[in-house]
């Protein structure tokens, strides 16, 4: 190959002081990664035997066999140069070596070169695997027809979807919204896929249950502090901020229930949705891409922030992204219900924090989870942030009385539709109804 | 999309929003990349879809919370001109200054669906260079302190002075020495533009640090 992508790499790193990483450069040079990492190898090989100029350091990937307590991992790990050796030694196997990245500066943590990549993937959405070198026959989005079995098996018969449809023009507009901004993260395969469909079955999955009438406008009046839409989001967000400051708990409860009424609509349009793995996968990224297990319920709140101008929409997605992130420790009933379209698989992170502290909720979730599907899903998640286990079980409840079973279930659903009616616009009153799950539950 | 113009205060209240927000995750990231306080205080965090290193200690997140919640009214009313930073050697000489240059135009028009997410793209860029910044600057001596300061145009703090936003917050007129720097080097990181905002980051740094 000719020595022009040296130039291209010299002008990267030196005179935009950018972080090379291997992914990034393939993407923005149309070449395969392992072209990739072969271009900044030689890179780093010629600017160091011209031993002049600027330092530059470099980022490794390394992966090998190594044996801890007894069992064997194999570790994948992104390192410093300075530590490439002592990485190595420690080591039985080392499989692969490779250059991550160049850059000048001499980074401190991991961070950048997350963001790098970032923006790199998100404009390539739809083919950032082009020059992957992992492949997978089986990994073809689905075909309409599918989708649409997908989507079909996932919706309840709507039976009031005329009569709703004009109350929630706005709302599908939001969630339509949401969907195209997805791109923007963690969301890309959910936006390209459905942008039309989650709309209309958006449409009809949020007719169905008229509390969801209540509960979204709840949401949204409770993040409206004024007339204007864009200062809703914002007068949440910033509203959210101030709390987040002196008490984490706070932070989540506030979190939770200011999603907790937007989590119905915004899920069903998830569920409704074909993209389940997608949202799966999603969702797997999101939570590695988190990194930070405890930071979970601070980013759920740090989110919604800055996301988007329009207030349903805004709302919508945030409560969307959040509710991804938030079936965490749903893992467990996973299992017991193997066709419920959006159920969340990998949340690996994230739980262990929620998992501690509410282990009865838990219990009681998988128990429940037979009967719910993916209506557990829509509420659940907001509630594991907050303190208790019954609020957990809020979100199950109210959404599934089209197949509870259980008394006590049908007895704090008939207090959660009442309760949630009943709350407009005002945190207290969200907490108001937590106190009042507490009762019941 | 609606045209709305400087008088509308909501529209005002959410750039303000979004830039006190972005301020405090600048400040923590050059508090953590420039090494003014021991890395363990810090801890990852999201913002923008990516991870920044936030401060876990109470006291100096309350001061950088405070200072920006005094800030805020001023960029609503786009009195703010820039934002500094000053970091300060034991002798409480500046030996570095970051600076946001910020301004907003006078008639916000939000034509673009998609505005928001773009700001946040850019955002990104700038928190992006932030961490990067080290390679063009000089390793600052060690026991550093840093103060926030503002620049406000025409009369805006004599206000100021006169409502406390926070109680016993006080803001004072800087000090010459820290407001301006000898032999200094301009150093620019990032420029943003976009249709609510634009921002410029650039780094005084003084020649000789030792």
């Amino acid at each position: 190959m000719d020595d022009l992508y040296l130039d291209n790499i010299d002008e990267f790193v030196n005179d935009q002081n950018k972080i090379v990483t291997y992914k990034w450069l393939s993407l923005t040079l149309g070449v395969h990664v392992n072209t990739a990492k072969q271009m900044l190898y030689h890179y780093l090989q010629q600017k160091r035997n011209e031993s002049s100029g600027t330092p530059l350091h470099a980022t490794y990937l390394v992966s090998g066999k190594c044996v801890e307590n007894g069992s064997t991992y194999h570790k994948v790990s992104v390192v410093r140069e300075d530590k490439l050796d002592a990485v190595k030694a420690k080591m039985d196997v080392t499989i692969s070596v490779h250059v991550y990245s160049v850059q000048r500066a001499e980074l401190k943590d991991s961070s950048p070169l997350y963001s790098t990549d970032y923006d790199a993937v998100k404009e390539n959405l739809k083919n950032c695997n082009k020059y992957s070198a992992i492949r997978c026959a089986a990994a073809v989005p689905l075909s309409s027809s599918e989708l649409q079995r997908a989507q079909e098996k996932a919706l309840v018969p709507p039976v009031e979807k005329e009569i709703s449809k004009p109350g929630f023009n706005e709302n599908t507009s939001a969630t339509s919204k949401p969907s195209a901004k997805q791109p923007a993260g963690i969301m890309g395969m959910f936006a390209s896929k459905n942008a039309s469909k989650s709309q209309e079955s958006s449409k009809e999955v949020k007719t169905e249950q008229k509390e969801d009438f209540s509960l979204v406008e709840t949401s949204k009046s409770k993040t409206a502090s004024k007339a204007n839409p864009m200062s809703n989001f914002f007068g949440k967000s910033a509203q959210k901020k101030a709390d987040e400051k002196p008490n984490k708990s706070i932070k989540e409860e506030m979190d939770s229930s200011s999603t907790a009424s937007a989590t119905a609509s915004l899920k069903q349009s998830q569920t409704s949705s074909k993209s389940e793995t997608d949202v799966k996968e999603e969702q797997s990224k999101v939570s590695k891409a988190l990194k930070v297990e405890s930071k979970d319920t601070r980013n759920k709140t740090k989110r919604p922030e800055v996301v988007d101008s329009d207030d349903e929409k805004m709302l919508s997605q945030q409560k969307k992204r959040r509710r991804i992130k938030k079936p965490q420790p749903d893992s467990s009933d996973e299992e017991v219900v193997p066709d419920s379209p959006p159920v969340p698989n990998v949340h690996t992170p994230s739980p262990k924090k929620q998992v501690k502290r509410e282990p009865v909720s838990h219990q009681e979730e998988s128990s429940e989870v037979k009967r719910r599907k993916r209506r557990r899903v829509l509420r659940s998640n907001t509630f594991v942030d907050e303190d208790g286990a019954f609020v957990t079980e809020k979100g199950y409840v109210s959404e599934s009385y089209s197949e509870s079973e259980e008394e006590p279930e049908s007895n704090s659903q008939a207090k959660d539709s009442s309760s949630l009616k009943q709350s407009f616009g005002k945190r207290e009153e969200e907490k108001k109804e937590e106190s009042e799950e507490d009762l019941c539950c | 999309m609606a045209t709305l113009t400087r008088q509308d205060l909501n529209f005002g209240q959410v750039v303000a929003d979004i830039l006190c927000e972005f301020l405090e995750v600048a400040i923590h990231l050059i508090l953590y990349v420039r090494e003014i306080y021991p890395s363990g205080i810090f801890q990852k965090r999201k913002k923008y879809n990516v991870p920044v290193q936030m401060s876990c200690h109470p006291e100096l997140n309350q001061y950088i919370q405070d200072t920006l919640h005094c800030v805020k009214p001023l960029i609503q009313k786009n009195e703010a001109e820039k934002v500094v930073m000053v970091i300060m050697d034991k002798e409480h000489h500046p030996v570095e200054r970051f600076v946001f240059e910020i301004s907003q135009p006078p008639l916000l028009s939000i034509s673009s669906e998609t505005l928001l997410s773009h700001v946040e793209q850019l955002l990104r860029a700038m928190i992006l260079k932030i961490s990067v910044c080290d390679a063009v600057l000089d390793n600052n001596p060690p026991g550093c302190t840093f103060t926030l300061l503002v620049h406000t145009r025409e009369a805006a703090t004599r206000n100021m002075e006169k409502v406390q936003v926070i109680k016993d917050f006080p803001w004072i007129v800087a000090d010459e020495q820290e407001v301006h720097m000898e032999e200094a080097k301009l150093i620019p990181l990032k420029t943003m533009t976009s249709d609510i905002l634009k921002m410029q980051l650039y780094v005084e740094e003084r020649t000789q640090k030792n």
